[in-house]
């Protein structure tokens, strides 16, 4: 337990030596001040307009353009979940895009979530975890020490983890104090809902829940989280196959952007519901953003990703172990 | 003094039993047995792609043997690995430590997976000078700093055994002869097995009390550096009339090299030979045991191809 301790603190030092936490930070912070910015514009213009007449006329325009049949089946399945959302919110008279600090925190995980971000910042934290070792040359070091070679792997997947958690925490506390400077603070307590789900082409209701916005944003960065260590044990087989530390992040995002490309562009494919990038965006799917295929449940997704995990460690684990160390 | 005799009543602390490694239907490296013993500095000399350095790697446990195995102070690499590695510190090709972190990071992260502690870390560094550019990260160091932080962190945790590959590799004649006489040192006072690589001949020479020589993944040679060199040992004759000389010493072979003939003879052999060329009037000027060179003689046994 003291040994790997040890060792958990050896990759902590790596990581933070290589820079790695610095640029997640960094990367968080500019694009989390950049996102307040324009929230602060959206909240400054609210004050002159009508946001019921806004909502309307956008439900008119989405509505209109489902008509004309210009939007694809996956694309035309998200308009459909939105519009359900907006009238929800119209029928209850509460105003969805007002910003204030709490709102601010709480969709954090759902856009970073789904727009990939957070899986990027994954892969640039762990893509090079083991490839570097073997890229610098110092894996022979490394693996000549009195210390078993799963252990060795099981440190670095464990701080991988670490710091997949604090890239996440460090995100809510940066995007708290990113909203703070602009906008309003209040509002932990004010309902929050989630849960809409599209039947057929009509979102139906009976699902949606109504919580305290501060216990469905935990529960929302709870998926993000589960997701996000999911992630990181498949980035950390890659890390495992390829030497070069370039050739493990460029496979990383590949598969990131190529599971989205797969998802818009055939999503009568519906085999593509097994790939795991499908089933990241959990607190996306938690909110009532329809996934792209039929039949992916939350428990689906969930355990999708659990089989995804433990099946990449296990290779992962099989392969450090047993392979040569060549030069 | 070293004394090859008092060989017989050491334990081996290095035993290497019929190692061998295919790949695909290469055969790198082929029944190779050797030992090496606590006291001693063994030499491994090998060209270029003959089997050295994937026989350093399954020593110290990163190539798995296809066949035969590794005992480290009794401990076998392939079962009891945790034990067998903390007898050995090594280097193993390139001294590559983690350059954005600082020497003494380097040797701290090390030292953490040994249990050692900063009173470790102190003596290793101290032991090749490298204490005053500890706190510098190991970017800026020059490759005889980074060859002595290798051999700094190899000596972590007090190995009984030091395994190290050319570690001479980016010296400076100065430093190559510190460190030759810091290998000798470990070897002697305290009786560490030293095991290295090398492709300076000279060197290894110098350096070491027992050589083996691998050739195409082939074990040519193994013994002391005296032995191989005097089991090659010939006579050297400078005459004034080289083609008269040789015809009259016919029947001991002699081979011309310029002005001299040379006679694989000991030199008690000498006095009849001198005494039957001034009977036939040949002059002859001088009279040397010709001593044969390690180079000469891996030479000789690789078939000439050069060391590397």
């Amino acid at each position: 337990m003291l040994a790997m301790l040890a060792l958990i603190q050896n990759e902590t030092l790596k990581l933070l030596r290589r820079r790695r936490f610095v640029i997640v930070i960094s990367i968080l912070t500019a694009i989390l001040l950049i996102v307040s910015y324009s929230q602060y514009r959206i909240l400054r213009d609210s004050a002159k307009r009508n946001w019921r007449a806004d909502l309307q006329e956008r439900i008119a325009r989405a509505e209109n353009m489902l008509r004309r049949g210009r939007a694809s089946a996956s694309w035309a399945r998200s308009i459909r979940a939105e519009i359900g959302r907006w009238q929800f919110y119209l029928d209850h008279d509460i105003d969805p895009q007002k910003p204030n600090v709490p709102r601010f925190v709480r969709t954090f995980p759902n856009v970073a979530g789904s727009l990939l971000l957070l899986p990027l910042l994954v892969s640039i934290l762990g893509s090079d975890i083991v490839s570097a070792e073997n890229a610098e040359g110092t894996d022979k070091l490394l693996l000549t020490r009195p210390v078993r070679r799963w252990k060795i792997l099981l440190a670095k997947l464990i701080t991988l983890w670490m710091f997949a958690t604090l890239t996440l925490l460090c995100g809510a506390i940066i995007a708290f104090l990113a909203a703070s400077v602009a906008l309003p603070s209040h509002g932990w307590t004010e309902p929050s809902f989630s849960g809409f789900q599209l039947a057929n082409a009509t979102v139906r209701l009976d699902a949606v829940r109504e919580l305290p916005l501060w216990r469905d944003a935990l529960i929302a960065y709870g998926l993000e989280w589960y997701s996000m260590m999911a992630f990181a044990s498949i980035a950390l087989l890659l890390s495992v196959i390829f030497k070069s530390s370039a050739a493990s992040i460029g496979t990383m995002l590949a598969s990131l952007i190529g599971g989205t490309i797969l998802t818009h562009i055939s999503p009568d494919w519906t085999a593509g519901k097994y790939f795991f990038v499908t089933a990241l965006p959990l607190a996306d799917y938690y909110t009532g953003e329809p996934p792209p295929y039929d039949g992916m449940s939350m428990m689906f997704c969930i355990t999708l990703l659990a089989v995804w995990a433990i099946g990449t460690v296990a290779i992962a684990f099989a392969l450090f172990t047993r392979r040569d160390v060549f030069g | 003094m070293y004394n090859p005799r008092s060989l017989s009543t050491l334990t081996p602390t290095l035993i290497a039993q019929h190692l061998t490694k295919v790949i695909g239907d290469r055969t790198i490296v082929d029944d190779v047995s050797f030992e090496v013993f606590a006291g001693e500095v063994f030499g491994f000399l090998g060209p270029n792609g003959a089997g050295k350095t994937t026989t350093i790697r399954m020593l110290v446990g990163l190539i798995r043997p296809t066949a035969g195995r590794i005992l480290i102070c009794g401990h076998d690499v392939q079962h009891q690995f945790e034990q067998a590695m903390r007898c050995v510190g090594c280097i193993v090709e390139t001294p590559d430590l983690y350059r954005f972190m600082t020497g003494r990071e380097n040797l701290a992260h090390f030292a953490r997976m040994l249990g050692a502690g900063d009173d470790d870390i102190a003596r290793v560094a101290s032991l090749v000078n490298l204490s005053g550019r500890l706190d510098q990260r190991v970017g800026t160091y020059s490759l005889g700093m980074r060859q002595r932080l290798g051999i700094a962190q190899a000596m972590l945790g007090e190995p009984r055994v030091l395994i190290l590959d050319e570690p001479a590799n980016g010296l400076d004649p100065a430093g190559i002869r510190e460190i030759r006489e810091l290998l000798r040192e470990l070897a002697r006072t305290r009786g560490m097995s030293v095991f290295v690589s090398s492709h300076l001949l000279a060197e290894i020479e110098l350096t070491c009390d027992r050589v083996a020589i691998i050739h195409r993944g082939r074990l040519l040679r193994t013994g002391t550096v005296r032995d191989l060199i005097s089991s090659r040992r010939s006579l050297e004759l400078r005459v004034g009339d080289v083609p008269r000389a040789a015809g009259i010493l016919a029947d001991h072979q002699p081979t011309i090299e310029g002005d001299c003939l040379l006679l694989p003879l000991d030199e008690s052999a000498a006095p009849p030979l001198i005494a039957a060329l001034t009977e036939a009037g040949i002059d002859v000027y001088r009279v040397a045991p010709h001593r044969q060179t390690l180079e000469e003689m891996f030479i000789e046994a690789t078939g000439g191809e050069t060391v590397d």
